[in-house]
């Protein structure tokens, strides 16, 4: 047991002091922080200008449309007209006013003109001419004005009182869904999936990164023959406990990092970005209870036992970094079959995918956390679920021991897969 | 204390398609400076592995200073310095010998102390430079070669194994390793090592065993196998000619059963019961200018050449056949 926890600390030790842990460490926060805070700084940037009331309206409709319209611009019956301007022109001289507005807009005077005609009161057309005419925050803002007066003056023309025309047009539906749980309701549906699908990404990216830093590690210490003077004081099984320990915690202790920074950025970005003026809605963390946190741990923790047996088994039977990229395909591609099972999972978290792939050892520890945190499972399904991976964690840990012991010493040429079968077999 | 260091019973090691180790027996008494010799492929790695439990025999115990070796903590009491060798590059030389030393169950504050003392006496920490702060990659090889004997004996082993020791060394480095395992041996420790340089071994060597193909040959006191099997030899060198005469005596085997020349330099192997006063006779009667003429042993190299040797050929023919 204490050399198990010498060569677990000198796995840990060296490799959050090196550059990269480090570097990735930094960067993984630094990188959601651009994704919570860049998206909302950029929407600000797009927004309509505030002078996007400052046009001329060509009004040929020979109502007041221009007019409503120009008080919509400007922000209601409260607002301040005086920066629209409403020409009533006759059909016939049209093109007349278009050219004098045209001037005025290249000489600055104005930003562009708005030309409302008959066709806008049939709800067909509106015409815009401008030097802001690119932009599409804007373009929204004065259609969204035209559309809600034409729809009242219609109303109106049908009957409903001019309050109830205009709060009917003006109606803004907004559909907020919630997601329903065993207790009680939660986050909304959309949160819900997002953070399903980040678990599982994290999951996903973890295991493989932290997996292949056990097959490289293995492959140093057969590259630089340390490998020999370290089981002449410690067995292979042992060392291989070790390293997959080690390179667990070192992963645990990145993942955690990068999931407190990461609340911590999500609690504070409302805060943030109103300090720059910027309005965003508050980030809705999903609360996680303590028995899905356990279980989050428990399959991230299996997960990459699996795979880090796995990926040590590899290393174990190549000599350089050439064949290991080879001889780790096979492995690697369990993991981007489980990744690819992601999507048509969540669409149906409970359809026989979902089931077949949660219990699979290969793909279970990314896809039951998937479904766990899209729907409520039976404890059957979790609990078989779990026992299979535990049980094929112990058969890999034990075969690829097997094989680690034998492989480790073996220099040269890279094993066959018939070897390793054979080695696998045999006990010393 | 009356155990011996390394007692090997019977012990059997297979590989795929071939036995690498077939019952080997030997017993490496405590104190001693203890050789394997055996030519490439003979099975001395694969026996060293088994000693040190990194491999297990498919039959036969092996046990070391009076404990299995299998016994927890059996292996903490043994030094070891592989043939391949090899260290965590990116490491700091001072953290990767506190690491083989938590290996062996030495206390970390203990173990900065012996790696001082250690750096210290082989040059490697002076006033000017502390190369125990340096990455194992920013030294040379001689200087890695010095951490890895540290390394082997960091904790003050009773038995150091060395397997092909002097192989890969620099002449400094091999007269350094040399002087160590002769200061171990004054101590009272064990020196178990494999190689297939005689000189080395006769040099160093109290007691040997020659195994060849997975079995031993032969083993004992280098004392008793130079007298045993090397039969008496006679060296021989002639000042001139007279070679024809020469030539027609060492023939005569009831005097000489081998004979190797080289510029007039003869390596003779007596003949059992032959007299060494008689063959000189003949050769002072045939004329011939003699300038050396002396008794002795055989060397060991004479006689790992001679029996491995035979047992190639007889392996050969009876592969031919």
């Amino acid at each position: 047991m204490r050399k198990l926890l010498v060569v677990t600390a000198r796995e840990y030790l060296e490799r959050v002091r090196t550059r990269w842990f480090i570097v990735a460490t930094v960067f993984g926060p630094i990188i959601f922080g651009l994704l919570l805070f860049v998206p909302p700084w950029m929407a600000s940037r797009s927004k309509a200008s505030t002078n996007v009331a400052r046009i001329i309206i060509l009004d040929g409709t020979g109502t007041d449309l221009g007019k409503r319209i120009a008080v919509e611009l400007n922000g209601g019956i409260m607002g301040d007209t005086a920066r629209t301007e409403v020409r009533q022109v006759a059909p016939a001289r049209m093109a007349e006013a278009e050219s004098l507005a045209t001037r005025q807009t290249i000489a600055k005077e104005t930003r562009g003109y708005l030309v409302v005609d008959s066709s806008t009161m049939a709800g067909e057309s509106v015409r815009y001419a401008g030097n802001n005419a690119t932009s599409t925050a804007d373009m929204r803002v004065i259609r969204d004005a035209v559309r809600t007066e034409v729809v009242a003056m219609r109303l109106e023309e049908a009957g409903l009182s001019s309050f109830q025309s205009s709060s009917l047009a003006g109606m803004k539906l907004q559909l907020n869904a919630e997601r329903i749980t065993d207790r009680g309701r939660g986050a909304s549906a959309q949160v819900s999936i997002f953070f399903a699908f980040g678990v599982a990404m994290l999951l996903y990216v973890s295991i493989l990164m932290y997996g292949q830093a056990v097959l490289r590690g293995v492959i140093e210490e057969k590259q630089t023959r340390v490998a020999e003077v370290v089981v002449a004081s410690v067995s292979a099984v042992k060392l291989l406990g070790g390293k997959v320990l080690g390179v667990g915690a070192v992963g645990l202790t990145q993942v955690l990092i990068w999931i407190a920074v990461g609340v911590t950025l999500m609690k504070v970005r409302t805060q943030v970005l109103g300090h720059f003026g910027i309005e965003t809605t508050p980030m809705f963390i999903p609360g996680i209870s303590a028995g899905s946190a356990v279980l989050l741990v428990l399959f991230f923790v299996l997960g990459y036992t699996f795979y880090a047996a796995l990926f040590a088994m590899v290393g174990a039977t190549v000599t350089n970094d050439q064949d290991a990229q080879q001889a780790q395909i096979p492995v690697v591609m369990l993991l981007v079959f489980s990744a690819f099972a992601l999507a048509p999972v969540l669409a149906s978290p409970e359809g026989k995918l979902g089931y077949a792939m949660g219990w699979l050892p290969f793909s279970s520890p990314i896809i039951m956390p998937l479904r766990m945190s899209v729907v409520s499972l039976e404890p059957f399904d979790i609990i078989t679920s779990l026992v299979i991976l535990v049980v094929s964690c112990y058969v890999v840990v034990f075969l690829a021991g097997r094989v680690y012991r034998t492989g480790l010493l073996m220099y040269g040429k890279r094993a066959t897969f018939r070897e390793v079968v054979r080695w696998m077999r045999r006990a010393g | 204390m009356t155990e011996p260091a390394v007692q090997i019973r019977n012990v059997v090691k297979r590989y795929d398609g071939h036995t690498a180790v077939r019952g080997l027996s030997l017993t490496v008494p405590r104190g001693a400076v203890y050789g394997i010799l055996g030519p490439n492929g003979a099975g001395k790695t694969t026996t060293i592995r088994m000693v040190l439990d990194i491999i297990e025999p498919d039959e036969g115990s092996i046990e070391i200073l009076g404990a299995p070796n299998t016994a927890p903590g059996a292996i903490d009491r043994v030094g070891y310095l592989p043939e391949e060798r090899g260290l965590y590059r990116r490491m700091q030389v001072r953290r990767v010998l506190r690491f083989l030393a938590e290996l062996k169950g030495i206390g970390r504050r203990d173990a900065d102390h012996r790696i001082d003392g250690w750096l210290e006496r082989l040059g490697l920490r002076t006033s000017d430079r502390d190369w125990g702060e340096a990455k194992v990659d920013d030294l040379s090889r001689g200087m890695q070669q010095k951490v890895q004997f540290i390394g082997a004996l960091l904790h003050d082993p009773d038995m150091l194994i060395l397997d092909e020791p002097f192989s890969g060394l620099d002449p400094i480095n091999a007269q350094m390793l040399q002087d160590i395992v002769m200061e171990l041996r004054r101590s009272g420790k064990t020196i178990l090592f494999c190689t297939h340089m005689m000189d080395s071994a006769e040099r160093l060597c109290d007691s040997v065993c020659i195994i060849a193909r997975g079995e031993k040959v032969l083993d004992g006191p280098v004392s008793s196998v130079r007298a045993e099997h090397g039969g008496r030899r006679v060296a021989l060198e002639l000042a001139d000619g007279r070679a024809n005469e020469v030539a027609a005596l060492l023939a005569d085997s009831s005097l000489v059963t081998r004979v190797n020349e080289a510029n007039r330099v003869f390596d003779i192997e007596l003949a059992p019961d032959a007299d060494a006063q008689l063959l000189l006779r003949r050769l002072v009667e045939s004329g011939a200018g003699i300038s050396r003429f002396e008794l002795g042993q055989a060397s060991l190299h004479r006689i790992f050449v001679e029996r491995v040797g035979a047992l190639n050929s007889a392996e050969g023919r009876e592969s031919d056949a």
